[in-house]
């Protein structure tokens, strides 16, 4: 019963959270103390061999032949299979659980009932469709799912809520404890009404973007298998560590009883940060059955129940002077993050300066699984509001959106410094050149045919700053091997990759020379892969890990050469004398001089060799038919930073994923609830639609590297302004402003309709 | 999955004879793209399974100069056959825009026509709705953006198979065999609306096997497909449409058009027909045909845009069998 109510807690705490997703960009939270330490720095960029370099990832062949067993193909000795039996209501009462016929049904060998129809709140009812009901564990998948099936289960369907919009509506019927809607949250900076009345020219509007799930390709799940009253769990997770110290704690056992192991990932995008229910639930079937148990979720309840980007609403005014000066936005705001879930994102997006500005929002709450943290929270939508306005400020001035957004971006408070965090004055322009900007014309194209071309642009900002709590080990062994170990897990980005980069850099060694070892809470502790944190948090963590092991073998090798260990340097696969090269040993005849005695260092995170704050700007060509309403994305341009690039063509590859993403957002991806259950209709891949790769444009990619300032994530930024620029390239294109995500034929042909019947413009 | 048994049918009449009267109880399966989707979503719950992929997988001319066209074969094979696409380019197009390359590498000619229908109330097992024996068809104040624009229900779906809208187009004939015999349906006849079939989508009986389609000889006909999607992969259409245009000259002396995706089975427009009889083929006798063929639709609460769609498809499917640029 406790569990339950810890469940819905989670959901409120995340709403708050939520509400500080979007941090400004030059305003990170203090950090600890960090652990002192000799001051650290990256090589000199001349001597760097593998950082920076177009490194392909090491486990690429294993994966390319399905060699790596992710979570999913792990399959252990006398492993059962675990299934769910999910609420078909979106609302309801249990009234009563019969787990009888299940446990009759022949390889059934552990039923569990996760609701308690005596219970209290939501212990006794259903809040949205697929809230775990009970679960079954059999021999094999299908005699699970048949099990499941045969649970019998007495509702009393209650009144749900499907949308935001009935959520806040006079008559709604009461359905959370603490009100349907939040109380309204307000910030502001100056005085917007004054501002309003000073302004030449007004926008407004309401902007909406929909509910987007993070559909992972592996879905979310787990093995559990215990050993007396060890358990180790297999788990498809972006934080080994959270999600051993989840575990443990429903479970109330010691968190040194369980050990969580994450070798490859299908993907979690913010979804799979928190610790899961189902692997909980997997590990009491496992210990039910006294055998291991695979629990994955299937398609349908991962669309369900494990997150959602919530879907925003905003209500525009926004002012700008007649010399294109942007004077004031103010926004009432609103948006379902499900169940008890928030919906927070800021307006206006903060990389433009708005002098005057106001938000007044309110989270309203409806019968849908609750929202999760989604590849940068509150980002895309923000960002889509504000650059769709600037975009229609800029025609009322009849000047080039760019050039708005070039007099109004954020730059370095003194104009004498340069602020590598905020470089949108210098790409913009970058990026204007690669599509072709200069031949852009004004909003709709007078083309004649039904076929429209357009193009738009967006600028993002994000942290990605490395977690003073990261740890690492490495060990140097007299066979001159080299071990790096740290508790971070690769969710697909390629840290596995990462961690032998920065360990063979720094031991001058080739990439063989070293094995990577991650994604086991047997490492010292990372943190999770979630708000773009890792790269500087491995890196950086790692880097002294090795130079710390690296500096124990500069000790015993000193001796032998008759130098101080400062004086060495490890390069090319040598120990040498910085000043005299010549003098030196090959690496394996300096390990040899441990003896039978390995070295093994530790390293804490440390300052100097990471960074945060990224900048970065996208544009978009499209090609909209008119007479269909179907948009085509011919090109997306991409100018984007990192800070210190460490691996470009893994970092490419984040940009390429975060684009296409974006690309989802902008054009295909809608939960959508039936309006009058509030049960989600399209649970699938089939109308949960994905761009496949005949819908992928051209995607050009720029990476700024900044080699001197260490590395900065790149995980979130390249998903933020995909959206934004394809809204303002369709309006570019068909001459009509389409305010809502996504830009499907239906509202693309909507829009056409109402500007043909009266104007939007 | 619920299980069941499985017959391998070593001709038609085994097939016919494994298959039984009731309705859902003993399936045919040949590609197993719908059925096996419907079974694992326990929306189809077979107590058996025949396996009819050993039947006609040929495409062979008949002796009138026409084209017989076995069931068993594959989209691919249909996709790719020279001789169907030169005969019937309506045909192969529709075949070729299936699903993705994988789906048309299993998926048959008799699976596609035989398919079930994609409304998401249909397919998940949470909405008892009348296609399922419940009361009630959720699409009418639901979420109807893909539903029909055309037909007074009382079920709304459209129909989902690609190549049925080009067989009426076509004026095909299917040869079905049942425990009686075989008979001869016209594609125009084969599929129902749900006032007279809720439960099924064509006149094809439970114990019945469509075996083969047969198209006429195509004359002087022009025919095309012209499909309207969103996405470029893995998409089904938003609208859709078939035409076949006897020609003499330049001048239209007979036609047949069809829709797809806008009704409960593929909609043949009269209106449609006579608008382009005795007309020069141009762009403006393809708009008005197109506009008469959208004349009278019924659209929903929020599939309205569709009547577009589907008039813009008809337009683009008349100039595309003309040879004129669609766009």
């Amino acid at each position: 019963m406790a569990r339950r109510r810890k469940k819905l807690e989670a959901g409120s705490w995340k709403l708050e959270a939520g509400t500080q997703q979007q941090p400004p960009p030059a305003a990170q939270a203090a950090p600890p103390p960090a652990p002192q330490g000799p001051p650290r720095n990256w090589p000199p960029v001349a001597d760097r061999t593998l950082i920076g370099k177009s490194i392909k990832r090491l486990d690429g062949p294993d994966k390319a032949q399905g060699k790596a067993k992710y979570t999913y193909d792990i399959i252990r000795p006398g492993m059962l299979y675990g299934r769910l039996l999910g609420s078909p209501h979106a609302h309801a009462r249990i009234k009563g659980i019969d787990l009888s016929a299940a446990e009759k049904l022949a390889g059934v060998k552990a039923v569990l009932a996760l609701k308690d129809p005596a219970g209290e709140g939501a212990n006794g009812k259903a809040f949205y469709q697929g809230d775990e009901i009970a679960a079954v564990a059999a021999t094999t998948e299908e005699i699970a799912e048949d099990a499941v099936r045969l649970i019998k289960v007495e509702y009393e369907p209650l009144q749900a809520l499907a949308t935001a919009a009935q959520a806040m509506s006079a008559d709604a019927p009461a359905v959370f404890p603490k009100g349907n809607v939040s109380q309204q949250s307000l910030q502001q900076e100056g005085d917007v009404e004054a501002a309003l009345k000073s302004a030449a020219h007004i926008v407004e509007g309401t902007y909406s973007t929909q509910v987007q799930t993070h559909t992972s390709l592996e879905t979310h799940g787990g093995i559990c298998e215990w050993e007396g009253e060890k358990l180790t769990a297999w788990v498809s997770t972006q934080a080994v560590h959270g999600a051993r110290d989840g575990i443990a704690g429903s479970l109330k056992i010691p968190q040194t009883n369980v050990r969580v192991i994450t070798d490859y990932m299908g993907g979690g995008f913010g979804s799979k940060l928190g610790f899961d229910y189902q692997v909980v639930v997997c590990a009491r079937l496992a210990k039910l059955a006294n055998a291991p148990v695979k629990l994955m979720l299937n398609r349908k309840e991962e669309h369900l129940v494990t997150g959602n980007r919530p879907s925003a609403y905003a209500k525009v005014r926004a002012g700008v002077d007649a010399k294109g000066k942007l004077v004031a936005f103010d926004a009432e705001t609103w948006g379902t993050g499900g169940a008890g879930a928030g919906a927070a994102f800021r307006v206006p997006y903060p990389i433009y300066v708005f002098p005057s500005r106001r938000q007044r929002h309110r989270d309203a709450y409806t019968n849908a699984g609750p929202q999760r943290a989604f590849r940068a929270p509150g980002h895309p939508q923000a960002s889509f509001i504000t650059e769709v306005v600037l975009d229609e400020l800029a025609d009322k001035l009849r000047l080039d959106p760019l050039e708005l957004r070039m007099r109004n971006v954020l730059s370095a408070t003194d104009p004498s410094q340069e602020d590598p965090s905020r470089q949108w004055r210098k790409y913009f322009p970058m990026g204007a050149e690669k599509i072709g900007w200069s031949k852009r014309h004004p909003t709709g194209d007078p083309a004649s045919g039904p076929i429209k071309r357009g193009m738009g642009c967006a600028g993002n900002t994000w942290g990605g700053a490395g977690s003073r709590a990261t740890r690492a080990n490495c060990q140097i062994l007299p066979d001159g091997s080299v071990l790096a170990r740290i508790g971070t897990q690769d969710i697909g980005t390629g840290t596995r990759t990462l961690v032998a980069i920065v360990a063979a850099e720094t031991m001058g060694l080739p990439l063989t020379g070293v094995k990577a070892e991650i994604g086991d809470t047997n490492y010292p502790f990372a943190p999770g892969s979630g708000g773009s944190v890792t790269v500087a948090s491995v890196s950086a963590t790692m880097r002294i890990a090795c130079e710390n092991a690296r500096d124990e073998l500069f000790a015993k090798v000193a001796p032998a050469l008759g130098v101080e260990p400062s004086a060495l340097a490890a390069k090319d696969g040598r120990i040498q004398v910085k000043d005299a090269p010549s003098k030196g040993m090959t690496w394996r005849e300096a390990c040899k001089l441990l003896g039978v005695q390995p070295i093994s260092a530790d390293g804490a995170f440390g300052p100097g060799l990471s960074s945060t704050g990224t900048s970065g700007v996208q544009f978009a060509d499209v090609e909209v038919d008119i007479e269909t309403g179907v948009t085509r994305v011919k090109r997306i341009v991409c100018v984007q930073d990192c800070g210190t690039i460490m691996d470009k063509l893994t970092a490419e590859s984040q940009v390429y994923g975060g684009i296409i993403m974006g690309l989802g957002f902008a054009l295909y991806e809608n939960r959508i609830l039936d309006r009058n259950t509030a049960r989600m209709v399209n649970p699938n891949m089939e109308w949960y639609l994905l761009p496949g790769m005949s819908d992928i444009p051209e995607i050009d990619i720029t990476l700024v590297d900044q080699p001197d300032r260490g590395p900065v994530g790149l995980g979130e930024p390249p998903v933020i302004s995909t959206a934004a620029a394809v809204a303002n390239a369709v309006a570019n294109a068909i001459g009509v402003r389409v305010r809502k995500l996504p830009l499907s034929p239906d509202a693309i042909l909507q829009a056409l309709n109402e500007e043909r019947t009266g104007g939007t413009l | 999955m619920k299980s069941f048994a499985y017959v391998n049918a070593a001709g038609e009449k085994e097939a016919v004879a494994a298959l039984g009267p009731e309705r859902g109880r003993f399936l045919p399966l040949a590609g197993g793209m719908d059925l096996l989707a419907l079974m694992k979503d326990y929306i189809a719950q077979p107590d058996r399974l025949v396996n009819v992929k050993g039947l006609d997988r040929a495409i062979a001319r008949t002796p009138d100069g026409g084209l017989r066209i076995g069931a068993a074969v594959t989209l691919t094979q249909l996709a790719e056959s020279a001789e169907a696409r030169r005969m019937y380019p309506a045909m192969t197009d529709a075949a070729a825009e299936v699903g993705t390359p994988q789906i048309r590498n299993v998926g048959t000619v008799g699976g596609n026509i035989n398919q079930r229908p994609r409304c998401w109330y249909f397919r998940n097992e949470e909405f008892p709705c009348l296609k399922k024996g419940g009361s009630t068809c959720y699409a009418v104040d639901g979420e109807n953006q893909y539903h029909a624009i055309f037909g007074d229900g009382p079920c709304h779906i459209v129909h989902p198979s690609s190549l049925a809208v080009p067989s009426v187009a076509l004026n095909a004939k299917f040869r079905v065999v049942g425990p009686t015999g075989e008979r001869v349906v016209d594609a125009g006849e084969y599929f129902q609306m749900p006032d007279r079939n809720l439960f099924g989508e064509t006149v094809l009986a439970p114990n019945e096997l469509l075996t083969h389609v047969m198209l006429p000889p195509p004359g002087a006909a022009r025919t095309a497909t012209y499909e309207v999607r969103f996405k470029q992969s893995h998409d089904w259409p938003l609208a859709f449409a078939s035409v076949a245009l006897s020609m003499s000259g330049d001048t239209v002396r007979g036609a047949r058009v069809v829709m797809g995706a806008v009704a409960p089975i593929p909609w043949r427009s009269p209106a449609a027909e006579a608008a382009l009889t005795g007309k020069r083929l141009t762009e403006e006798a393809a708009m008005t045909a197109a506009d008469a063929a959208v004349q009278g639709a019924k659209p929903m609460t929020l599939n309205s845009y569709k009547v577009q769609i589907a008039r813009t498809a008809v337009k683009r499917a008349i100039m595309k069998a003309a040879g004129l640029k669609t766009v």
